[in-house]
């Protein structure tokens, strides 16, 4: 035992281990925490009860883990850096407030009694909350702001219980926290789209011009739920602003706010149903009344029920051309393919295009459509399909000006939670008034290993980030922490608006420094 | 009855809003199905269990799902939505007066739980009054969602298959089949809502589950008290909480807290290896051993290749704690001691670790196995090809039946005219188009008609149209010009070769 306090474990009287400095509370006499730990090798173990005996508190946290080991399949895209948004949602959705009532006590002790055949169930536990908290979560969540763009591998934010009788209570909202990986997902995912589309249109154009609606949510009807719509869509509108998704602007509106009436917009639009109702031998029809409906808004239509190439060719090349020709720059026809292999279909259609209604050069060189006719590829668009399509536009000068895109299942469904390696670990647990960093370290995965005790994440003199250990953080030559306090006692108290969340999550020119080839 | 501060009028793709201008002039009728289409090339999954469509009837369109609140906050939205005034405010409001905002709308579907081939219609859609042609395809986008519990349900019964099939070869019997594979997903689903749904839909092939979401779903959707069970199990906070030198102490908590009943603990947190050999299977050997086959101890790998940790694994525990052979010859652990594989855990890793466990000489009765995101993340709706769309309408009164055919993908092209399903003399289950099918043949059942729920199905009733058939692929439920669509350990099986 020295003044610094190692703490050294008799353990049967059979090992000595030496542990790290930690934090000690209630004392500073070396001696007690000798008494202490003998303690805990004797102790008897109550029911409820896999933490160690005496456990009063529970510190875990939330990262994206850096892969450290080069996986088997090569990743195209390396997402260093993930977007954190969705806490919020979390917290006033399920966290906050009064949780627990006498009702759901009883609800849920039936279920678990049935579910596990025995009387496992907290119940003692869940009536002290609702006793002395009123059903309000005894809690304390630091956290990331909204928007930030970060690293991997660092902590995004702590969970820790701020009762000793409730140190069980930090790993049990760890379900509902953990699903936060989606939203994280979805919105870094949208952003390396952006990345992309941002380099080439620059590239081809000489200007980012319409950039936010350049990827436009086509996922409703590809989600697996109602709420996960709504989750997703918002997240995808951190980086865009062209959605079908309505769903996301209700969660937006409600959960966040903005200063627009909404954050995302779309446009008059066909479906095949609308355009095969007419029968096989009126596309053309079909096409001329729609147009005809939506004069002064740009329109997109469909045009692949029967033959895309002929429809440019023909119908929209010929037969409608003199009424697609009248239309503003405002209100372009858009035409829409929705099937063949997506960049020999943009480029095959573009050609047609390009031959029938003419082209002009930009400031850069780049083909460019005339302003009253456009392109959205809405089908087979994923992250990586997406960089071979502008590639290939870019190839061909074509301008990227010319194509919007649409994704719906890559965009907010085609991702787990292994994307990012989302995951929550404890770091940090007090016993019998000891505190004691933990981790885990499975020997076979060294990108499983978890970080140890107290976390605190700051910037660096060169602006970049670290995440500081085992209480490192409160020293004062680290600079502040940037984890706020967003959620204590059933309580929220920081919020941030979406336009606070967008402006964080924004493109900077160091995004774009990558070359485009 | 549908929720309350839901708004269906929000809940479509946004264009949909702009299609009542598009339909031909004097249209009356808009039909549209669903299918899981065929994609050429020999399916990997090539039929389907039909699940979900009670439980969005039951929670978004029946009942009174149009109020003049939602009308109006309807209109504003799209105001903004469009920056300009698109929304069909007078054909809602004729819906809300003249149906008291009931949905004029005829569904039928295959009754849940069937098992159906691809490329089949599995329910159809039809507007009941004339002047609601557009609401057809206006809840497209809400029904679409079904291709999620129906993969789900399709994607864990094909679990079932691989492990019925290793199970029976090893062991000669299928028992506790429907607890071999855990709902570990919670956390790997990207909402309550999905994994309540994808959670019921794992129920209806297992027993076991985490989700407890899915559970409550089961309940109040479809009428099942309790569809699954869990154990007390450790998760690494609950071990490593205890600190590096004290696993021990840690796992010895866990058979001391829970002595009745199996009990699973996580023993990677620093080495699975050293774990097994010298906590589990010396310090700790004779409390383990003391427990009965009711109150197995499961030990959980978490990390490393997943089959390579399990071989290893299990020869350590057959060295510390010893085997028997059951009556096929194969090798089992003490029935004190189970392992679960809860980590990597695919359709492919699970075929491939009892492949490898029976190479060995292992029954698969010594292994169950947890899934995640495989299970109720990992999949969308390309992975069945689930689609909507419309074949029929009816213009001046004349029906005519539509249909796409793009040039570009001969595989996306639609069904045409009013359909039916059949099962044919063959005993094959066929879709019979253009409106010629018999309707005393017709296996689609009206489920919901004018905002009502007209049939409903319980969870024992799904169970039992999707359970597997005795030798796993009775011929009767693939189309017999399509014998390629079974893939190599089905034809093994039916050939009763293993």
């Amino acid at each position: 035992i020295t003044k610094q306090c190692f703490v050294i474990y008799v353990v049967h009287g059979l090992e000595y281990h030496v542990c790290q400095p930690i934090s000690i509370q209630g004392s500073n006499h070396p001696f007690i925490i000798v008494i202490n730990c003998i303690c805990i090798i004797s102790f008897q173990v109550t029911h409820y009860k896999q933490y160690p005996p005496n456990t009063t508190k529970v510190y875990s946290y939330f990262e994206c883990r850096a892969k450290k080991t080069e996986s088997t399949k090569i990743q195209k895209v390396k997402y260093d850096k993930t977007v954190f948004y969705g806490l919020q949602y979390i917290l006033h959705k399920y966290l906050k407030g009064k949780v627990v009532t006498p009702q759901k006590i009883t609800e849920a002790k039936e279920v678990y009694r049935e579910h596990f055949q025995d009387d496992v169930f907290n119940e003692k536990g869940w009536e002290y909350i609702l006793e002395k908290y009123d059903g309000h979560l005894p809690i304390e969540i630091k956290a990331v702001p909204e928007g930030s763009v970060i690293p991997r591998g660092n902590v995004l934010f702590t969970v820790e219980s701020t009762d000793p009788e409730c140190y069980w209570l930090t790993n049990w909202v760890e379900t509902i926290l953990v699903q936060i990986w989606y939203p994280i997902t979805v919105a870094t995912n949208s952003r390396e789209q952006k990345k992309i589309l941002a380099r080439y249109l620059l590239e081809t154009s000489g200007n980012q011009d319409k950039l936010e609606y350049k990827l436009h949510d086509f996922g409703y009807r590809g989600v697996s739920s109602q709420e996960t719509a709504g989750i997703g869509a918002s997240a995808h509108l951190v980086n865009f602003k062209g959605t079908d998704t309505v769903a996301g602007i209700c969660v937006i509106k409600k959960y966040y706010g903005t200063k627009d009436p909404v954050p995302g917009f779309s446009v008059p639009a066909a479906e095949h149903s609308t355009i095969t109702a007419w029968g096989k031998d009126h596309e053309k029809d079909a096409f001329e009344h729609i147009v005809r409906q939506f004069p002064n808004v740009p329109v997109s239509i469909v045009s692949d029920s029967y033959d895309i190439y002929n429809a440019c060719e023909k119908i929209w090349g010929e037969d409608l051309r003199s009424l697609i020709e009248s239309r503003s720059a405002d209100a372009p026809l858009v035409i829409r393919p929705d099937s063949g292999d997506p960049l020999d279909t943009v480029l095959k259609v573009l050609e047609i295009l390009g031959r029938k209604f003419c082209t002009t050069e930009n400031s850069r060189g780049y083909k460019v459509l005339p302003p009253y006719i456009r392109v959205i590829q809405g089908d087979g668009v994923d992250i990586n399909t997406l960089q071979e399509i502008v590639a290939g536009m870019k190839k061909h000068r074509w301008s990227i000006e010319n194509v919007g895109f649409g994704s719906g299942g890559a965009l907010l469904q085609k991702l787990t939670r292994d994307l990012l390696s989302c995951c929550f670990k404890c770091s940090f647990v007090v016993t019998n008034g000891l505190g004691l960093n933990v981790f885990k370290d499975p020997v076979a995965d060294p990108n499983k290993r978890s970080k140890k005790g107290r976390l605190s994440l700051h910037r660096t003199p060169t602006g970049d980030f670290v995440t500081l250990e085992e209480g490192k953080g409160s020293l004062e030559e680290n600079g502040p922490d940037l984890l706020h306090t967003v959620f204590r006692n059933g309580v929220i108290l920081k919020t941030y608006t979406f336009d606070e969340v967008r402006d964080n999550a924004k493109i900077r020119d160091c995004d774009l420094e990558e070359s485009v080839d | 009855m549908a929720a309350q501060d839901f708004n269906i009028l929000l809940a479509t793709d946004s264009y949909k809003i702009t299609h009542y201008k598009q339909y031909p002039p004097n249209v009356s009728k808009v039909y549209s199905y669903f299918e899981c289409r065929r994609k050429r090339g020999g399916t990997q999954f090539s039929e389907i269990v039909f699940f979900g469509l009670q439980y969005l009837l039951k929670k978004y369109l029946s009942g009174r799902v149009i109020t003049e609140e939602k009308i109006q906050e309807a209109k504003v939205f799209y105001q903004m939505h469009f920056r300009q005034t698109v929304f069909d405010e007078e054909g809602w409001r004729k819906v809300l007066e003249k149906y008291d905002g009931r949905l004029p709308i005829r569904i039928k579907a295959v009754p849940e739980g069937k098992i159906i081939p691809r490329g089949n219609v599995l329910f159809t859609v039809e507007n009941t009054d004339p002047d609601f042609f557009w609401l057809t395809n206006y809840i497209e986008t809400m029904l679409v969602q079904m291709w999620y519990p129906i993969s789900v349900a399709t994607i864990s019964r094909e679990f079932k298959k691989i492990l019925a099939k290793h199970l029976k070869a090893t062991s000669g019997s299928l028992e506790g089949l429907d607890f071999k594979l855990h709902d570990f997903g919670y956390r790997g689903v990207s909402s309550q809502e999905s994994a309540a749904l994808g959670g019921a839909a794992h129920l209806v092939n297992f027993c076991s589950t985490d989700t407890v979401a899915g559970l409550l779903m089961a309940q109040r959707y479809y009428g099942c008290p309790m569809a699954g069970f869990s154990m007390p199990a450790a998760e690494h906070s609950t071990i490593i909480s205890w600190g590096r030198s004290r696993e021990k102490e840690a796992f010895e908590s866990m058979l001391d807290q829970f002595p009745t009943g199996p009990v699973s603990v996580v023993s990677d947190s620093y080495d699975i290896f050293k774990a097994c050999r010298h906590i589990w299977g010396d310090k700790l050997k004779e409390r383990v051993i003391e427990r009965s086959e009711d109150s197995c101890l499961i030990i959980r790998p978490d990390s490393g290749d997943p089959a390579e940790t399990l071989i290893e694994v299990i020869k350590i525990l057959e060295e510390c704690f010893g085997c028997s052979l059951n009556s096929q010859g194969f090798k089992v652990l003490p029935s004190y001691l189970r392992i679960i594989q809860g980590d990597g855990i695919d359709l492919n890793s699970v075929d491939e670790i009892l492949e490898k466990l029976s190479d060995e000489g292992w029954s698969a009765e010594n292994v169950f196995f947890g899934c995640g995101s495989a299970l109720l993340q990992k999949l969308n709706r390309d992975t069945l090809n689930c689609a909507f769309k419309c074949s029929y309408v009816e213009i001046n009164g004349k029906g005519m039946d539509v249909y796409k055919q793009p040039v570009t993908d001969p595989s996306k092209g639609s069904k045409r005219g009013l359909l039916s399903l059949r099962r044919n003399s063959d005993d094959f289950i066929e879709t019979v188009e253009r409106g010629v099918g018999k309707p005393e043949e017709d296996m689609l059942v009206i489920v919901f008609e004018n905002g009502s729920i007209v049939q409903e199905y319980t969870l024992e009733e799904i169970r039992k149209n999707a359970r597997l058939l005795e030798d796993y692929m009775a011929p009767s439920q693939h189309n017999q010009d399509e014998p390629k669509s079974l893939e190599p350990h089905q034809k093994h099986i039916m050939n009763g070769v293993h």
